[in-house]
């Protein structure tokens, strides 16, 4: 049985939210009593690009910069993903007609909107059927190969929609700053971050480690079995389970920041997809206004302690994984 | 009857004298230097001094038009503390002068990390972590035998090789590896007599290490000395 669900992402918001911290996260939707990471079972993905381009971007520009970025996706050796471009369509990026779709969308409505991911999964096995992007023309676009001042870079926003697409949630890894009329990136080291960097910039095409161990970690390759390893444990506060605290992995010898969060009411976290090898280990809270571009608004996500390291370095072996880690953190 | 006795006596104390005499002149003139195809073994104890592994900086892509160079998020200055450790050797003299050996040396040193200037004001912090560190190294020894002491009981000598290193992260379960490259001066003193020889050796040196656990990519120079007892023979 399959039927519509009405998981919207809105992705890249140029101002509203808010702070640091790191962490890949994957999709998951509730069947019955269990969730279930959203993935797609078979593959290639085949999709459908917009017979229509927009001011500056012809469609023909927009299935090219769409097909760069699903290679860029495609080439990370620890993930095992496909897709196949089908045809260009008079048909718009909406859910339901059962054919994926990805163009642009007048939307002037949703001012902080770049662009947005939603799906069409099956509610008994989980597994997305139907992926939909729009990108939104209210805004300025540029296929230029050095960026385009003013306007924001069609490929590094589509890399994020069809990091979504894929089953990939937001990443908190980065920073902002509180400006007049929202939130400005001060860095990220995620394409999946949820705040694109300026208008102007080509900085978004380039994956980053916490998208490659999320893309590794959705759909592992036998280099990923073979080659990475996690960390687990659990993150506590005064004796409790501490939910969505940001556990941040930094590779000693590579400098790769990758990154979990602890998804259960124990405290529990898994971050997998790392390379072998010394790892320092940073926890931090998610702050107030990044809550609702990671997890349910209805979850209870405590942001009440202080970021800390954990006072061990932790060796993350190769293909296995490192576990018992209990970081104590203290009220703010 | 008595004549005889005395006689004797007196002849087996002479010989004694003699052969005394011959053996003092023997050990003088064979032995006072190990010599072609003498092999050493020797083992004892080795100190390495601590050394830096690199200061490193998690950072973050920046924005355009947020600054410039990448954001910090935080520093991380790892050093290797000193640490004792075993060795062994086993040498062969190609001539009195020159010998090759071959060595192992074995070590756990401690590793830390002190973890700083957080975006987000994590408070300082020195994580840790010990290591396995195992050296199979080679060298070329070259003694001063011209300048030999006490009988030639104490012989000078120089040295320089190089070998393999290798560092066993806690649980085994992460080996970094790299090269050794060391050189350095010590003294050999040999006590006793005869080609089978006890003595102690002593040597102190740099060792100049790329690769193993390190996260500055670069050469680090780390001084050494052991100390170690040695058979001749």
């Amino acid at each position: 049985m399959r039927r519509a669900s009405a998981l919207m992402l809105t992705a890249l918001m140029v101002a509203a939210l808010s702070s640091p911290v790191s962490a890949y996260l994957k999709l998951g939707t509730k069947l019955g009593t269990r969730t279930v990471t959203l993935k797609w079972s078979q593959l290639p993905i085949r999709y459908f690009v917009t017979d229509r381009g927009t001011s500056g971007v012809t469609s023909t520009q927009l299935q090219q910069a769409v097909q760069s970025a699903f290679s860029t996706w495609e080439g990370v050796p620890t993930a095992q993903i496909s897709s196949q471009f089908v045809g260009f369509t008079l048909a718009t990026p909406s859910s339901g007609d059962g054919a994926t779709v990805i163009g642009f969308q007048n939307r002037p409505g949703l001012d902080r909107t770049l662009g947005a991911t939603s799906f069409m999964i099956d509610t008994t096995t989980g597994a997305i059927v139907e992926s939909d992007i729009f990108f939104n023309s209210a805004f300025s676009w540029s296929v230029s190969a050095q960026g385009e001042s003013g306007s924001f870079d069609l490929q590094s926003i589509a890399l994020h929609e069809i990091g979504h697409l894929h089953g990939l949630a937001h990443s908190a890894m980065g920073e902002t700053e509180l400006r007049p009329g929202g939130r400005r990136v001060i860095a990220a080291e995620a394409v999946m971050f949820p705040i694109a960097f300026s208008a102007g910039t080509i900085l978004g095409r380039t994956l980053r480690a916490d998208d490659i161990a999320g893309i590794g970690d959705i759909y592992p390759s036998s280099t990923y079995t073979r080659n990475t390893g996690s960390i687990s444990g659990k993150v506590t506060k005064s004796g409790k389970g501490v939910l969505g605290a940001h556990v941040i992995a930094f590779d000693m010898q590579t400098q790769k920041l990758v990154g979990g969060f602890s998804l259960s009411d124990d405290g529990s976290f898994v971050i997998a997809g790392l390379d072998p090898g010394p790892h320092v280990l940073r926890v931090e809270p998610l702050d107030d206004g990044d809550i609702e571009s990671f997890f349910d608004a209805t979850l209870n996500i405590d942001v009440d302690f202080r970021a800390q390291f954990y006072n061990k370095i932790i060796v993350v072996p190769k293909a296995g994984g490192t576990g018992g880690v209990e970081l104590k953190v203290v009220a703010k | 009857m008595s004549v005889r006795i005395r006689l004797t006596a007196f002849c087996f104390a002479g010989a004694w004298a003699a052969m005394a005499a011959t053996a003092v002149a023997q050990v003088y003139v064979g032995h006072d230097i190990p010599r072609g195809g003498n092999v050493e073994i020797s083992g004892g104890v080795g100190w390495a001094a601590g050394n830096d592994l690199g200061s490193i900086s998690a950072e973050e892509t920046r924005n355009t038009g947020t600054g410039t160079g990448p954001f910090v998020l935080f520093d991380a200055d790892s050093k290797m503390k000193a640490a004792a450790g075993l060795q062994a050797h086993i040498g062969m003299f190609v001539s009195s002068a020159v010998s090759i050996e071959g060595g192992v040396l074995g070590a756990r040193p401690h590793v830390t990390t002190q973890l700083s200037g957080d975006a987000e004001s994590a408070s300082d912090l020195i994580a840790d972590e010990t290591l396995t560190r195992l050296i199979i190294d080679g060298s070329v020894l070259f003694h001063f035998t011209g300048a030999s002491f006490g009988g030639g009981r104490g012989v000078p000598f120089v040295f320089g090789g190089g070998g393999y290193l290798r560092d066993a992260h806690e649980k085994n379960e992460v080996i970094d590896t790299g090269h050794e490259y060391h050189a350095g001066a010590g003294l050999h003193y040999w006590t006793g007599q005869g080609k089978h020889r006890v003595g102690i050796r002593a040597d102190g040196g740099l060792s100049w290490r790329t690769g193993g656990a390190d996260f500055s990519g670069t050469t680090r120079a780390v001084p050494t000395i052991t100390g170690s007892i040695a058979y001749l023979f």
